[in-house]
């Protein structure tokens, strides 16, 4: 299964050249990023990175390596904890978020997120859905469970609960759960979707329908991806940032960072060496 | 089981046959100690349960629902009781439910790990141990005497003050349970704190908070001390509450101690009353407990 899934995807997502230069026109450019946590603990060293819409960028590293502190700066999500702290610039179009006044709320609807652990509301399926959409918009009942059929189809699994949208979230498997969230989070259409090792909760047959949709939602949304798992961003993901100890260590098209990166640091992760 | 066949690939089998064996004999001497335990609690409270039934069985009648509580040698009932302890415990629960759930919420959504919300945390778990008389003689102070009589709020502000402490304790650790996850999950979709918390956290705690919640009725209902001094007594039902108001606990404490015996029969009806319905409360309390998910 994984093997056919490599192939496959290496055959689709792997033109003979690089798709984009996430330089020329980056969805997210970071420049010059610290961050300290607050213990005083410097967990993001000088990042500078580009993030490319439409393509999925995964970040790989060991435990402890910054990439999901990374990850929760996309989306300000640190805020909620008074003491973290991020300095240098972010830009998501062109826009510092980490700026003051800069207003946090436009951000999330524009940078969505899906975590670890799937984690639907106790509330309806239906509800889960609609409360992200009637954070920013009132929709008609009807233009409501339209939106609702479509963000749920488009996370597939719109056959799976379409006989019941009035029955508790947290009733579903664990991979229903993990792709209502996702679900979810397209719901109030974003531009970009961060996910935080959205498959370590899952089993091998959840995470590859997981996978597969990671796939086709790089065709309408940025995606990144903090993993785990190597393979999975061999998979999954156009381009690859290879973090070790709160630094990026090499960034380049996966394939690259895979099969000839630059940096030996790199060379010992990816081929297990440490990690 | 599992200990038998993982002692079976060791090198020692009489050895790991003697180790389990020592297992399961420790196993049943604890487990038959439990059992005791349970039996000994349990007999104790059937022995109580049952005794009012037999004692206050005999007394319970229509006109006891009826009829207000009567002079010594007449006929009459606990209709003033009843009605004084339902509306006292009511508007109670009433003034502590929402100052106790807000100021859980407090603790737990904006507070935490503040100074001020440590220092809260602490003064509430000693409220909680409280004597139940010194609230009513507090109560006594600042309401009764500037208002030179007893009366129905004195008692529901006596009782909302005891179950205060309980409901904030409740509702603080039903909103611990729910995972910060789930509060970030409905912060990264954009939604400002208020409704992360109306909407994902209360509904999240619901059931752990409602329980607290009757739970904090259970306790009250009971209560007699704190009414001694403020609500008092009165011979006749009225839903005053300005004026003084009987009580079943005030009522039991004051009929069972005389020497008329139709006092003590019903005093003896009132305590199966109030008895069962603690009991019914503790058991719906239960059913809306939260259940592990999945």
């Amino acid at each position: 299964m994984t093997e056919a899934h490599l192939e496959l995807h290496s055959v689709t997502a792997s033109p003979v050249m690089p798709i984009i230069d996430p330089a020329l026109d980056p969805k997210i450019a970071v420049t010059g990023l610290d961050f300290y946590y607050q213990t005083g603990h410097h967990a993001l060293k000088n990042i500078n990175l580009n993030i490319a819409d439409k393509c999925v960028t995964a970040f790989i590293g060991p435990s402890g390596c910054g990439k999901s502190t990374l990850l929760r700066v996309l989306n300000r999500i640190y805020d909620l904890y008074p003491g973290q702290r991020a300095t240098g610039e972010v830009l998501v179009d062109g826009e510092n978020i980490l700026a003051p006044g800069y207003d946090v709320t436009r951000l999330r609807a524009k940078v969505g997120m899906v975590f670890q652990k799937p984690t639907p509301f106790p509330l309806t399926i239906w509800d889960n859905i609609a409360f992200g959409i009637n954070l920013y918009e009132k929709l008609s009942k009807p233009d409501m469970d339209n939106r609702i059929e479509w963000a749920l189809r488009k996370a597939a699994i719109w056959e799976e609960v379409k006989d019941k949208l009035k029955r508790s979230g947290t009733g579903l498997s664990g991979g229903q759960q993990q792709r209502l969230c996702i679900a979810r989070a397209i719901a109030v259409k974003p531009e970009v979707i961060l996910m935080d090792e959205p498959c370590s909760a899952l089993d091998p047959i959840s995470t590859a329908r997981v996978e597969e949709l990671i796939l086709e939602l790089a065709d309408d949304y940025g995606i990144v991806l903090v993993t785990h798992n190597m393979q999975q961003a061999v998979r999954t993901a156009d381009f690859t940032t290879f973090m070790y100890l709160g630094e990026i260590i090499e960034f380049g098209e996966t394939e690259q960072i895979f099969s000839n990166p630059r940096e030996q640091r790199t060379q010992d992760y990816v081929t297990g060496r440490f990690g | 089981m599992t200990a038998m066949q993982t002692g079976g690939l060791g090198q020692s089998t009489a050895a790991s046959q003697q180790i389990v064996r020592k297992r399961l004999r420790t196993n049943r001497i604890v487990t038959t100690l439990a059992f005791l335990a349970t039996g000994a609690g349990l007999f104790l409270l059937a022995w109580i349960l049952g005794y009012l039934l037999f004692k206050g069985f005999t007394t319970l009648s229509l006109s006891l629902f009826i009829m207000d509580t009567p002079p010594p040698g007449s006929a009459g009932g606990l209709a003033n009781a009843i009605l004084g302890s339902l509306l006292i415990t009511g508007v109670g629960i009433l003034l502590a439910t929402p100052i106790g759930i807000l100021a859980g919420t407090f603790l737990i959504e904006y507070g935490r790990g503040s100074t001020l919300a440590e220092i809260i945390r602490f003064v509430n778990d000693m409220l909680v141990s409280a004597p139940s008389i010194i609230v009513g003689l507090f109560v006594y102070q600042v309401v009764v005497a500037p208002m030179h009589h007893f009366s129905g709020w004195a008692g529901a502000i006596a009782l909302g003050i005891i179950a205060l402490p309980i409901i904030v304790r409740t509702t603080q650790d039903m909103l611990q349970l729910v995972p910060d996850a789930l509060r970030e999950a409905a912060y990264a979709l954009g939604a400002p704190k208020w409704r992360v918390i109306v909407v994902v956290s209360y509904r999240a705690a619901f059931q752990g908070m409602l329980t607290g919640v009757l739970l904090a009725v259970a306790r009250i209902s009971g209560e007699t001390a704190p009414l001694l001094f403020t609500a008092l007594s009165n011979p006749s039902s009225t839903t005053n509450m300005s004026s003084p108001m009987a009580t079943l606990p005030v009522v039991i404490y004051k009929f069972a101690g005389a020497p008329y015996a139709d006092w003590q029969n019903l005093a003896w009806a009132g305590a199966l009353l109030i008895t069962f319905s603690v009991l019914i409360l503790n058991v719906v309390a239960r059913s809306f407990a939260p259940r592990s998910r999945n």
